[in-house]
């Protein structure tokens, strides 16, 4: 019965943050709205007992991914009433893209597809059942060639990454503290021997 | 297992209602009382110019993304580590390669000055 | 009188006795923290003084014991100035983002033998993910004051960030890797039997990397670009007064016990004795005077940081994380998966 209240609740909450993120004027309460569905949906996810996913979801998008977000939107300055205008131009597009995510949504819960396990289970797992460590066993015996396709996405994502925004200001005289630490005293100071000076 | 969440909520909550408290003790006991100056934002004795918010360098988002591209990797390391015992020597080696992976990224990050931060 | 309050535990339902026990068990652990910190902040005016040969407070109360009562009884009867420009809510909101992880990681910290608040299995996911939201506290300050020199430590504070997280969380997957699970019991009881067992000795470069990078999470000396005084006058807080500065301040120095806490459980053996099985009466036994030892060893340290090193540029910091720290920690989870293949050290026993 708690339970129960408990999901409600927390969905009432995640609908609620999710409607904020888009009617937010300000971005950056945007941004923030953002984040509590975060933390909404990982807690939801904890209720389903995938407690590895729950967490890292709070490591890596609110940790990471969002205080980035957060940090770009500060930054800019955004002109909202060039927003607008971007926004019907582009309101058909986004409700193409938001009629083809709801039908894909429906068809999963409707059909049920054999591949998918729906509500496998509801029975709660015991104390010592340790979530990630099932996950791995899972992920690094049967799809261990996922895995490493993963590994080369996250590599094209850094080369793609550096060739788009990589660019050098020419001339640009910085520190090299390898080479000022590398320095030896032969290469900075000479000693040089001279006769004494005398004012005559 | 849901059971031994308990007492993080409960701390949560605890934690919140102690920085609530002070804050209200301090919004009701504190002075109050004050001017247009007092309230201005502190520039050194300058009056306030221009709005805060700023420009800056595209620079920094490719460090924000490879940052977060490491991130990830880091999540996919935590599982393997915990479940080292029952996938044996291929998930050691599964877990080589995708670290000599990235490593050859990392690699080719610092080579090209990614780096670098002027 | 027993009988009657028996009846009435009784007949709450098990939800609100989990609730009343956590409680029970939450409140003292909270007193101990503030109260640590209340003495953590004399004891770094004292020290501090020592190693630049002053006295250090010593007027209220004998050797200046009463000073932290005096300072907070101060912050509380200060005033908290809203800035006109700012954004009032967000403004207050963000000493309770900064104060409630930093309490709240508590939960899973093992203090002594058996005795943990909530015994997660994801113990050490916990931690990390909380120390990570940390970090929003700065940033909503920096931005909701409205001010050039809040919002300068907001921006040095998300780019620190990106500096050393990689390495902390590296760092973190080599205990695991020694250790085999993310629950912090777990961990230190698989570092029992003596300090030559301390994850410390094999994992040594790992645990000054992590170490480095805690006092950088805390925003503590010498990494304390966010707040910089002489630069940008206090960073994120420029304009935050009486409580509401109190509850970062607080914020502030529950982390570094909570870093120094952590340390000490994952590489120094938490609870465990150095001497264990050597049968040396208390000496030898595992226990929270243990731990508190440890943890006033590395609060000493983060003291003697702030005594000794100049501010880090942070192009500095980003080279250090990125360069330094990033490289030694990968090569090192190599050294470890290489270990565990050739079945030496600690990991073969497992």
């Amino acid at each position: 019965m708690a339970g129960t209240l408990f999901f409600y609740t927390l969905s009432a909450v995640l609908i609620a943050s999710a409607l904020g993120v888009i009617t937010a004027r300000n971005p950056v309460h945007a941004v923030l709205f953002l984040v509590l569905s975060f933390v909404t949906s990982s807690v939801l996810w904890l209720l389903l007992e995938a407690e590895f996913l729950a967490v890292v979801l709070v490591l890596v998008y609110v940790g990471a991914v969002m205080v980035l977000f957060l940090f770009v939107v500060m930054m800019l300055d955004v002109n909202v009433a060039q927003l607008r205008e971007g926004f019907t131009r582009y309101a058909w597009l986004g409700a193409v893209v938001a009629a083809v995510l709801a039908a894909e949504l429906l068809a999963i819960v409707w059909w049920k597809p054999d591949g998918l396990p729906m509500a496998a289970t509801t029975t709660p797992r015991p104390a010592d059942y340790s979530n990630t460590e099932m996950l791995g066993t899972a992920l690094y015996t049967e799809h261990l060639f996922a895995f490493e396709l993963a590994a080369f996405l996250l590599l094209l994502a850094i080369v793609a990454a550096i060739v788009l925004t990589m660019r050098r200001r020419p001339g640009l005289k910085a520190q090299d503290v390898s080479r000022q630490v590398a320095v030896r005293r032969e290469d900075r100071v000479r000693l040089v021997q001279m006769k004494a000076e005398h004012d005559t | 297992m849901l059971q031994a969440y308990l007492p993080v909520l409960v701390f949560l909550g605890i934690a919140l209602g102690i920085g609530l408290v002070m804050l209200a003790i301090g919004l009701v006991f504190g002075r109050s009382g004050t001017d247009a100056e007092k309230l201005s934002p502190y520039e050194c004795g300058f009056e306030p110019f221009e709005d805060s918010r700023m420009q800056f360098d595209v620079r920094y988002y490719l460090v924000a993304i490879l940052f977060i591209i490491f991130d990830l990797e880091i999540a996919f390391l935590f599982p393997w580590a915990v479940a080292l015992d029952s996938i044996g020597l291929a998930g050691l080696v599964a877990m080589g390669i995708f670290l000599t992976v990235l490593v050859v990224g990392f690699i080719y990050e610092w080579k090209k000055g990614a780096l670098e931060w002027d | 009188m027993m009988g009657w309050l028996e009846s009435i535990w009784q007949a709450l339902s098990p939800l609100s006795q989990g609730v009343l026990i956590s409680t029970a068990y939450i409140v003292p652990v909270v007193v101990v923290i503030i109260l640590c910190v209340a003495y953590l902040t004399l004891a770094e005016r004292k020290i501090i003084g020592a190693i630049q040969n002053r006295i250090g407070p010593n007027r209220v109360g004998p050797y200046g014991l009463l000073q932290p009562f005096a300072d907070v009884l101060k912050l509380l009867l200060k005033q908290v100035v809203l800035p006109s420009r700012s954004n009032r809510f967000l403004f207050l909101v963000a000493p309770l983002l900064s104060i409630v992880p930093a309490l709240a990681a508590w939960a899973v910290v093992p203090l002594f033998p058996g005795f943990v608040i909530a015994d997660i299995d994801a113990g050490l996911l916990f931690v990390l993910a909380l120390t990570s939201l940390g970090v929003y506290g700065v940033i909503i300050a920096g931005w909701a004051t409205n001010s050039k020199y809040a919002l300068l430590g907001a921006m040095r504070s998300a780019a620190q960030i990106v500096a050393y997280e990689i390495a902390m969380g590296f760092a973190l997957v080599g205990v695991l890797m020694a250790s085999r699970s993310l629950n912090l019991g777990a961990i230190v009881e698989a570092q029992a039997g003596g300090f030559l067992n301390w994850f410390l000795v094999p994992l040594f470069p790992l645990f000054i990397v992590y170490f480095i990078a805690g006092v950088a999470e805390t925003n503590r000396a010498p990494f304390d670009v966010a707040e910089g005084e002489s630069e940008i006058v206090a960073g994120f807080h420029v304009e935050y007064s009486g409580v509401a500065f109190a509850v970062f301040f607080l914020a502030e120095y529950a982390n570094m016990i909570l870093i120094s806490a952590l340390t000490a459980v994952m590489f120094m053996g938490g609870w465990e004795s150095p001497f264990a099985g050597l049968n040396l009466g208390w000496l030898s036994a595992p226990g929270l005077h243990w731990l508190a030892v440890k943890v006033a060893f590395f609060l000493f340290c983060f003291l003697w940081f702030r005594a000794t090193f100049p501010r880090y540029r942070y192009d500095q910091i980003m080279r250090l994380g990125w360069k330094v720290f990033i490289p030694i920690t990968i090569v090192w989870i190599f050294v470890e998966g290489a270990m565990a293949i050739m079945a030496v050290g600690p990991w073969s026993s497992a």
